[in-house]
């Protein structure tokens, strides 16, 4: 038998003795291991479990703190937590109070990217069915980007080149970091709330895939899907493609490019009222000329001259009459006025004859008959004229 | 609505521009429907290019907490 006396603790006070030893030794240690049973809870918080092949830890992240991790933790990805080891004496366990995260490597982005995508893809997300056409002529175009980046500088000087006509509305948006993805559903919701907004341009210019990691987070990827306004992304650079990309109506390799896709050319549109005008002009000189050519064409058909040709005929055979019938008149005319003429003198000298007869005598001087007393001139010769002859007395 | 922006005019314009080409084009239009739509189309190029030339880009942000937006946003 041990001489010594054993002692004896109460639960609470071994456990009390416990969490001084775990948590004054444990203040702020860093972890790797893999999470698994991820929930994020109503209330904010985070709960899940770390662990390696041998062994599993408790872990917890408050509201407040896990808002600075910029990317959505989920199981399966590799982690390195930083934080201080918590006992709970009511239920006998410990755990680690996580305060940051990261991910252990590129690469855990790299497969959690790979995982989104592959999981979206199989929903039918990316389908080519589900994508809206862009419209030609917007009125108004929402920008989904940092007020006071690059990308909206460039994307206003494209759109004040391309198409003055339209009205860019900026949703202000917070584009990287802890937070992004969640300002970025926001305001592609506000702006489909405005409902006079055509087309959304999603934009970031370029920067790390860290930088970048909001828009390739699971609520991002399915406000875009759900948007009833098209949705144009243009994050980053060429080269970089991100799940935003992939379910966004159209994508575009950078902001500048993203607006000029969502904009008519104004010099094109220019061109084509050009090109219009002439071929207007074109066309109905043509058309003029066909009428032109069709109305002479019908002047000197034989069948359009046929009717002149027949009044000149009758006005011809026409003159030949009046002609014909003019001398044949003219010709009675003369005979009838010889006659006339003929008959008058024999009348008139019958009705003198008539006179002498009877025993009247005429008085002719210089070869007029004197019928009047202031007539006769006792100087001059006088013939007497007689039924039967003349007497001259001188 | 305040100011009617002028885009979905010059849509519309340009679509009828292109209308009375085609017309034009075909060869069964007579004269006098083709001198209407020639003249139609002369004025609406006109239009179009005054629009253009007279075109200034709008900016506008949209606010923080819009009380409007949130309202619709209950309804």
């Amino acid at each position: 038998m041990s001489e010594v006396k054993e002692q004896i603790f109460s639960v609470s006070e071994i456990t009390k003795s416990i969490k001084f030893i775990l948590e004054s030794t444990f203040e702020k240690i860093s972890i790797e291991g893999e999470i698994s049973n991820f929930k994020a809870h109503g209330s904010g918080h985070w709960y899940f479990n770390l662990k390696d092949e041998g062994a599993v830890i408790n872990c917890t992240m408050w509201k407040g703190v896990n808002n600075y991790v910029f990317f959505s933790p989920e199981d399966g990805m590799k982690v390195i937590v930083t934080g201080r080891v918590t006992v709970y004496p009511p239920r006998g366990s410990y755990q680690i109070d996580v305060r940051s995260m990261k991910p252990s490597g590129i690469w855990e982005l790299q497969a959690a990217f790979e995982r989104l995508k592959r999981k979206l893809f199989d929903e039918g997300l990316f389908d080519e069915q589900y994508k809206k056409s862009i419209p030609a002529f917007p009125k108004k175009i929402g920008l989904v980007t940092a007020p006071d980046g690059a990308a909206v500088k460039d994307m206003i000087s494209v759109a004040e080149r391309r198409f003055p006509l339209v009205e860019l509305v900026i949703a202000p948006t917070k584009v990287q970091g802890a937070g992004a993805a969640e300002n970025i559903v926001e305001n592609i919701h506000k702006l489909n709330y405005l409902k006079d907004i055509d087309v959304i341009i999603l934009a970031r210019g370029g920067g790390s895939i860290e930088d970048l990691w909001a828009f390739n987070e699971e609520i991002v990827a399915r406000e875009i899907f759900k948007s009833k306004i098209p949705i144009i992304t243009g994050v980053g650079h060429e080269v970089d493609f991100t799940i935003a990309d992939f379910v966004s109506d159209l994508r575009a390799p950078t902001p500048s490019v993203a607006m000029e896709l969502a904009t008519p050319d104004i010099e094109e549109l220019k061109n084509f009222i050009k090109d219009s005008y002439s071929l207007s002009c074109d066309l109905i000189e043509e058309n003029l000329n066909e009428y032109e050519d069709d109305i002479e064409q019908f002047v000197n058909s034989y069948s359009f001259r046929f009717p002149f040709e027949k009044i000149r005929k009758f006005s011809q055979s026409l003159d030949f009459s009046t002609l014909k019938i003019n001398n044949a008149i003219e010709k009675k005319m003369n005979i009838i006025s010889n006659k006339i003429a003929l008959v008058s003198k024999s009348l008139e000298a019958h009705d003198i004859e008539k006179s002498l007869k009877k025993g009247f005598a005429l008085i002719k001087q210089n070869a007029k008959f004197v019928t009047r007393k202031k007539n006769y001139s006792v100087n001059n010769p006088v013939t007497i004229k007689f039924y039967d002859g003349e007497i001259e007395i001188s | 609505m305040s100011k009617k922006r002028s885009a979905d005019n010059i849509e519309g314009k340009l679509k009828r521009l292109e209308e009375i080409t085609n017309t034009l084009e075909d060869s069964e239009t007579n004269l006098e429907d083709s001198l209407e739509l020639f003249e139609e189309g002369v004025k609406l190029s006109k239009e179009c290019f005054s629009i253009l030339e007279k075109a200034e880009l709008k900016v506008t942000t949209l606010k923080k907490d819009l009380s409007k937006l949130n309202n619709l946003i209950e309804e």
